[in-house]
C-alpha cells in the first residue's frame, strides 16, 4: 500500500482547515476578562480564553457527535454543534451576571467605548473608579455569543471529516479535540489572554491569528487527512 | 535539610536525555515484548515517559517565564492537542508501507516541524518577539508526542496502529492521556511558579506527576493488556510516584522560607 | 419521548446543578484560578497568609483531568468487570479525589516554596486539614459527571457514540469553565477583599491587599467554603445546570432523526432568550445602581 491522494482528501483537508480558522476567529469574538474581570476589575468573562473557548466549543462537538451517530447530513450537525456550544456560553455569562448584579452590586460597562454600540447606553459614568470596567454588558453578550456560534461551527466541521475519514467516532472526536486546542491556543496568544469582543481595538489583530492559524491548520490538515484505517496485516 | 543536593540542567542535555530516552524506551518496550511474547514490558513505555516529561516540562518552564498573557497552560494545551493526532500519524504512515519500526521517529520528526513552524509563525506573524520560542515550542511540541506515544504503546504493548487505535483511542483512554501529559508537562512550572522557582525543583514535581501518571494508566492497562502486567506498571507507578514525591517535598523543605507545623503568620507580618 | 427518557433528563440536569456547585467550592476552598493571582500577589506586597494556594493549572484542565480519570476507572470497571454503573461512578470518583490530593499538596508546597523571598511560610496543618475538604468536593464534582456520561453514553437514548473518559474529559473542561467564569467571581469579587467600597469592582490600589483575619483569629480557607456556597457555588450550579439540562432537553424531546430542526430551533429560541433576559438585567441594575458617583466626564449617565 502507499501514499493516495484524491479529490475526497483535498475536501477534507478544507473542512479541516475552514473548521480551524472559524476557531480562530470565534475565539476574538469571545468576551474574556482574564483574572481581574473575576475581582470585577475588567469587563468580560472571568477566565482563560482558551479555556472558555475550549468549554463551549467542545460542548457544541458533544451535541454534534450525538447528532452525527443518527445523521449524516453536514447542515444539522453544523447547526446543532454552534446551538450547543451557544447555550453553554449564554449559560455561563448570564449566570456569571447574575453574581456581577446580585452579590457584587455593580452595573455593566465596558471601559473600551464610550457607548455600547448595540443598545447605546453610555459607558464611562458607569464604570468603577480604579477599575476598567466590569460585567458583561449587552455587546460583548452577543459578541460572545457570535463567538461561540464560531467556535460550535469549526468544532463540528473538523469533526465532520475526521469522523468521513476513520468511521470511527471515538478516534474522530480526539482528533478535533487536539485540533480545536490548537486553534483556540494560537488566537489566545494574539490577543495576550484578554479581550472585550468586536468592539474592542484588539479585535483588529485578527488577521495575524487568521494567517497562523491558516498555517498550522494546514499542517494538522495532513496529518490527519493522510491517517487512513489500515486492513489487518 | 541544608545539605540536599539539587541539579541543574542545560536544555541541550535535557532534549539528548528526552530524545534518546523515550525513543530507546519506546523500542525497549515493544522489542522486550515481542521477543518475550508476552506484555510484561509494558511497563517501560510509561518509563519512557518520563523522560519526555523532563524534556518538555522544561521547555514550558523556558518559554513561560517570558509572560505569553494567556497563562501557562495554553501552551501544554497546543503541543498536547497537536500530539493527540500526531502520536498515530508516524505509526499510521509506517505502517502503510509496512515498516512499523520508524513509526516513532517520523512521529518526533514531524512534531517538532510543527512545534518549529508554529514559533516561527508567533514570532514573525503574531510579533511575539520571544527569542526562544521556536526552540521551545519545537522542544514541547516533540516531548509532548513522544510523551504520548510512549504512554499508548505502554498501554498496547506494541507499535501497530491498529492495536493502539483499538486499545488507546476507541477506549477512550486518550483523552487520560492528553489531559495526564499535558499535566505533567504544565503543572510543573505552573504550581512552582514565583521568583524563588528552581529548575531542580520543577523537573521533580514533573517527575511525581509522570509517576502519578503511570499508576492512572497502569489501571487503564487492566483492560487492554492483563491484569498481571497492569499491575506491574501500577505498582512500580506507585513506587516511582512516592520516590519523587518524597524527594519533592524535601526540596519544597529546602526551598521555603520556613515549613512549620502549624502556628500564626510570621512575625514581620502580624 | 417518553416520560424515562425524560425522568433521566432532568437527572443530568440536577446532577449537574451539584457538580457545578461543588465543583465551584472546590475551587474556592483551594483559591483556585483567577482570585489565586491576588493570593499570590499577596505575600509579594508585604501580606503573607494561611491561604492554601492551589494551582493546579487553572480550572478546567484540572477538572477535566479529576473527571476524565473518574471516567477512566468507570470505564474499566464496567467494561472489564461487568460492575454496576453506581458503583463504578464511586470508584471512579475516589480515585480522582486522591488524584486531587497529590496535585493540591504539590501545587501548595510549590507556590509557597517559590516565594520564600516574602518569607511566606509552609504550614503543614494547613495540608492537613484542608486537603481531604477540597477532595471530598472533588469527589462530588467527579461522581456526578461520571454519572453524566454514564447515562449518555449507557442509559439515553440515542446512546452517545464517544466514550465515556472522552465525554468526562469534555464535560471537566466545561465545568472548570463555568466554575472559573461565574463562581470565580463570588470569591474574588466578593469574599478576598472585604474592606473596599460596595458596589464597584477591586480598586487596582487594593490589589494584593487581601483580608487574611477573620472574626476569630487568622481567616483559613474552609472560611472561604462558608462564604461562597451561598451564592457562587449554586450559580455556577445554575450555569452548567443550564447546559446540560437544555443541551440534552432538545434532542430528548425532539427526536434528533426526525425533528432535527425542532431541536436546533428550540436551541436558537433558549439563546435568544438568554441574551433577552440578560440585556433587561443590564437595564435593571443600571437604573437602580446608577452612575458611580465621583464620575467626572462629558458623557451624560
Amino acid at each position: 500500500m502507499s501514499l493516495v491522494f484524491d479529490t475526497n482528501m483535498l475536501i477534507y483537508m478544507l473542512e479541516i482547515v475552514v473548521g480551524g480558522l472559524l476557531v480562530s476567529v470565534g475565539v476574538h469574538f469571545v468576551p474574556v476578562g482574564g483574572a481581574p474581570a473575576a475581582m470585577a476589575q475588567a469587563t468580560g468573562i472571568g477566565t482563560g480564553t482558551v479555556t472558555l473557548a475550549a468549554g463551549s466549543g467542545l460542548t457544541g462537538l458533544l451535541s454534534a457527535g450525538l447528532m452525527m451517530s443518527v445523521t449524516d447530513n453536514i447542515w444539522p450537525i453544523l447547526a446543532t454543534g454552534a446551538v450547543g456550544s451557544m447555550i453553554m456560553m449564554d449559560a455561563t455569562m448570564l449566570t456569571g451576571d447574575f453574581i456581577y448584579s446580585y452579590a457584587v452590586g455593580c452595573p455593566y460597562a465596558s471601559a473600551k467605548v464610550n457607548y455600547d454600540p448595540i443598545t447605546m447606553f453610555p459607558q464611562p459614568p458607569y464604570v468603577a473608579p480604579g477599575t476598567v470596567g466590569q460585567g458583561i454588558p449587552t455587546v460583548c453578550f452577543v459578541s460572545g455569543t457570535i463567538g461561540a456560534l464560531l467556535g460550535g461551527v469549526g468544532g463540528a466541521m473538523i469533526y465532520y471529516p475526521c469522523l468521513q475519514i476513520g468511521g470511527n467516532p471515538a478516534q474522530a472526536a480526539i482528533f478535533a479535540i487536539g485540533i480545536f486546542f490548537v486553534q483556540a491556543v494560537i488566537p489566545s496568544w494574539n490577543i495576550q489572554g484578554t479581550i472585550e469582543g468586536f468592539h474592542d481595538p484588539k479585535f483588529k489583530k485578527w488577521p495575524l491569528a487568521f494567517k497562523a492559524s491558516l498555517v498550522a491548520g494546514i499542517l494538522l490538515a495532513i496529518m490527519t487527512v493522510l491517517i487512513q484505517p489500515l486492513g489487518v496485516a | 535539610m541544608d545539605q540536599l543536593k539539587g541539579f541543574k540542567l542545560e536544555p541541550k542535555q535535557l532534549r539528548m536525555y528526552g530524545i534518546i530516552g523515550s525513543v530507546v524506551g519506546i523500542y525497549l518496550t515493544v522489542g522486550l515484548n515481542a521477543m518475550t511474547g508476552t506484555k510484561v514490558f509494558s511497563f517501560i513505555g510509561c518509563i519512557a515517559a518520563l523522560f519526555a516529561v523532563l524534556w518538555g516540562a522544561n521547555s514550558i518552564r523556558r518559554i513561560c517565564s517570558y509572560g505569553l498573557g494567556t497563562g501557562v497552560p495554553a501552551m501544554g494545551m497546543l503541543c498536547t492537542g497537536m500530539a493527540c493526532v500526531a502520536a498515530v500519524f508516524g505509526l499510521n504512515i509506517a505502517g502503510r508501507f509496512g515498516f512499523e519500526i520508524a513509526g516513532p521517529i517520523i512521529t518526533l520528526v514531524y512534531a517538532m516541524v510543527f512545534g518549529y513552524v508554529v514559533g516561527t509563525l508567533c514570532n514573525k506573524v503574531m510579533k511575539f518577539n520571544i527569542p526562544i520560542m521556536e526552540e521551545g515550542l519545537m522542544d514541547g511540541s516533540g516531548a509532548c508526542t513522544m510523551a504520548v506515544l510512549a504512554w499508548s504503546v505502554s498501554l498496547s504493548g506494541s507499535l501497530s496502529y491498529n492495536e493502539i487505535i483499538a486499545t488507546v483511542y476507541n477506549t477512550g483512554f486518550l483523552a487520560v492521556i492528553f489531559i495526564l501529559g499535558g499535566m505533567a508537562l504544565f503543572h510543573p512550572f505552573n504550581a512552582n511558579l514565583g521568583p524563588d522557582e528552581k529548575q531542580d525543583r520543577t523537573l521533580i514535581d514533573g517527575m511525581m506527576v509522570g509517576g502519578l501518571a503511570m499508576f492512572g494508566l497502569g489501571i487503564c492497562s487492566i483492560v487492554t493488556i492483563g491484569f498481571a502486567p497492569a499491575m506491574l506498571t501500577i505498582v512500580v507507578g506507585f513506587a516511582l510516584w512516592y520516590y519523587f514525591f518524597v524527594w519533592y517535598f524535601r526540596l519544597a523543605k529546602r526551598d521555603a522560607a520556613a515549613v512549620v507545623g502549624t502556628g500564626l503568620l510570621p512575625p514581620s507580618a502580624l | 419521548m417518553d416520560a424515562f427518557g425524560m425522568g433521566i433528563c432532568a437527572a443530568a440536569g440536577a446532577l449537574a446543578f451539584v457538580a457545578g456547585a461543588s465543583e465551584d467550592i472546590d475551587s474556592d476552598i483551594g483559591s483556585q484560578s483567577n482570585p489565586n493571582s491576588q493570593v499570590q500577589l499577596a505575600a509579594q506586597v508585604g501580606n503573607p497568609h494561611r491561604i492554601y494556594n492551589k494551582a493546579i493549572a487553572g480550572e478546567p484542565p484540572s477538572n477535566a483531568l479529576w473527571c476524565a480519570v473518574a471516567c477512566l476507572m468507570a470505564y474499566v470497571l464496567i467494561e472489564g468487570y461487568h460492575m454496576p454503573l453506581l458503583f463504578a461512578a464511586v470508584a471512579g470518583a475516589s480515585l480522582a479525589a486522591l488524584f486531587d490530593g497529590v496535585m493540591s499538596i504539590s501545587a501548595y508546597l510549590g507556590r509557597s516554596a517559590s516565594q520564600a523571598r516574602f518569607n511566606q511560610w509552609i504550614y503543614l496543618d494547613i495540608i492537613r486539614y484542608t486537603t481531604p475538604s477540597i477532595m471530598a468536593h472533588v469527589w462530588i464534582t467527579s461522581f456526578c459527571i461520571t454519572l453524566i456520561a454514564i447515562i449518555q453514553v449507557y442509559v439515553l437514548t440515542p446512546h452517545h457514540p464517544f466514550p465515556i473518559p472522552v465525554i468526562g474529559l469534555i464535560w471537566g473542561i466545561t465545568v472548570g469553565a463555568i466554575g472559573s467564569s461565574v463562581g470565580d467571581i463570588h470569591y474574588g469579587g466578593e469574599r478576598e477583599f472585604q474592606w473596599r467600597l460596595f458596589g464597584q469592582g477591586l480598586n487596582t490600589m487594593l490589589s494584593g491587599q487581601i483580608v487574611r483575619k477573620a472574626e476569630a483569629g487568622l481567616r483559613n480557607s474552609i472560611d472561604n467554603a462558608w462564604f461562597c456556597a451561598k451564592f457562587g457555588g449554586p450559580c455556577t450550579g445554575l450555569g452548567f445546570g443550564l447546559t446540560v439540562f437544555l443541551d440534552n432537553w432538545r434532542t430528548t424531546v425532539f427526536d434528533p432523526v426526525t425533528q432535527a430542526t425542532y431541536a436546533i430551533a428550540m436551541g436558537c429560541f433558549f439563546v435568544l432568550a438568554m441574551n433577552l433576559y440578560n440585556l433587561y438585567m443590564e437595564i435593571s441594575a443600571r437604573k437602580k445602581y446608577g452612575p458611580y458617583p465621583g464620575y467626572k466626564g462629558d458623557i451624560a449617565a
